[in-house]
């Protein structure tokens, strides 16, 4: 049987992490360059689920929020390292469960994972900063449903839905396309059910 | 180490203090005031913070911190104060926009946590090398490898920043063109973003064989190039902060009484 969390600790999902977290960072910048309203900052936790498993991929989200929260003094971001470690593991999950095969399949995967983040975060934004999240279009939606009435946690719901979907919809597209280019002798270093044949 | 961090030494008796503690800190900032339940033990944990930074050289180091906030906490000062639930009270209007008392007060005290969280974190992240909280990490038990994963961050980010800099110029010269009408903008992610991805991925494929070369995983003890001087002060900052969360708690059980 197929185990979906079985996890290989070599050196090589080692140097994955740092590089994923780096990935992270990246698309975080690229999408404030090219002044995009999405936040693209897990595509790096994405890889790290696709290629190392979900364990890797959770471990991935976590650690990114905890160490730019650490180093570059936004304690916002340290609050969203159990949303982070939700996508990776997620993502993760429906990676080994071949929802990253085909491009309409990781479409699913992304909505997936895309879910995670909004339960997960809903409830931290509600405890934290009364629903609000920060995102232009998200909080305006936010503002509109107080003004309707409606409850504070269905409107932050709304406002979180919004905004992560689309968010890792576009995330998981560069993915797939990243790993469909990537080539086998790295795709293959991260297979957990490689065999290793010895000629000896 | 880049300027990715914010930690800067300035041989301050902060900047001497071991990690821990100053991470102990951040958690007696953070719970002593939710614990305690009144909004007074706010502004007494950040004008704390402010002292503190003051000791280690760095408030002016925190304020650009502390300004990235403000937007945030204006929002939510705008959304609670006109559209809160509990409101009732009428306190103010300007123009059609009617502000109310428990929207206001519920909003200060959010924007106060997150002031005093930020405040004390700053405490912590512009005093502390990140090298120097990996080590003790390490020390205490945390595995080498976890040690390795963070600080080659640190030399990751760098480096990928230099390639995503170099690719830009690239992609731009091929006539890629990165501002303009939303979609124009979304066009030129991918080009942008996939080469750099694609040459770290591939990049950790060389690091993994050298790291393995090198003994990476083997199991035996690892041993310290650095050996840090204990500062005196550790144990009975220590001693008192905790002191004060089981103080605070106490008052506020007897207080529920």
């Amino acid at each position: 049987m197929l185990n979906v969390f079985k996890t290989k600790l070599s050196a090589a999902t080692i140097v994955l992490i740092p590089a994923c977290i780096g990935i992270n960072y990246l698309g975080k910048l690229i999408a404030s360059v090219l002044k995009l309203p999405l936040w693209l900052d897990s595509i790096g936790t994405c890889i790290g689920g696709c290629l190392g498993g979900p364990i890797i991929g959770a471990i991935c989200g976590a650690l990114n929020n905890l160490i730019y929260g650490l180093t570059t003094g936004d304690n916002i971001t340290l609050i969203y390292a159990l949303t982070s470690l939700g996508i990776g593991l997620v993502v993760g999950i429906l990676a080994r469960l071949g929802f990253m095969e085909t491009f309409p399949k990781s479409l699913i995967c992304a909505v997936g994972g895309g879910l995670a983040a909004v339960v997960i975060s809903t409830p931290l934004n509600i405890l934290f900063w009364g629903g609000t999240t920060g995102n232009v279009w998200g909080d305006a939606l936010f503002t509109l449903t107080q003004a309707q009435g409606m409850s504070v946690a269905f409107g932050s719901f709304l406002d979180e839905l919004v905004v992560d979907v689309p968010d890792k919809l576009l995330t998981v597209v560069i993915v797939y396309l990243l790993l469909k280019g990537a080539p086998q002798k790295l795709t293959s270093l991260y297979d957990v059910n490689a065999e290793v044949e010895r000629l000896d | 180490m880049s300027d990715f961090s914010l930690y800067v030494n300035k041989g301050t008796w902060l900047n001497k203090m071991h990690p821990y503690t100053k991470l102990l800190y951040i958690l007696a900032a953070i719970c002593i005031p939710v614990i305690g339940g009144k909004l007074w033990l706010f502004p007494v944990m950040i004008l704390c913070s402010i002292c503190l930074l003051a000791c280690g050289r760095t408030l002016r180091r925190a304020l650009p911190l502390v300004a990235f906030s403000f937007t945030l906490i204006i929002v939510i000062f705008l959304i609670q104060g006109l559209f809160n639930h509990a409101n009732e009270t009428i306190l103010f209007s300007i123009g059609i926009l009617t502000f109310y008392k428990e929207g206001l007060l519920y909003a200060t005290r959010i924007g106060l946590n997150i002031l005093n969280m930020l405040l004390s974190f700053a405490v912590f992240v512009l005093t502390t090398s990140p090298m120097e909280l990996v080590d003790e990490l390490e020390k205490s038990g945390f595995s080498p490898k976890f040690g390795y994963i963070i600080n080659s961050v640190f030399q990751i980010i760098p480096q990928m920043m230099k390639s995503k800099d170099t690719i830009m110029d690239a992609q731009r010269s091929r006539g890629m063109e990165t501002e303009g009408k939303l979609w124009v903008r979304v066009k030129a992610l991918f080009p942008m973003i996939s080469p750099v991805v694609m040459s770290s991925l591939v990049n950790t494929r060389e690091r993994a064989i050298a790291l393995e070369v090198r003994g990476f995983g083997r199991k035996n003890k690892k041993t310290f190039l650095y050996e840090r001087p204990k500062h005196k002060g550790d144990r009975a900052i220590g001693v008192f902060l905790v002191l004060m969360i089981i103080a605070v708690t106490v008052w506020r059980i007897v207080s529920c009484l």
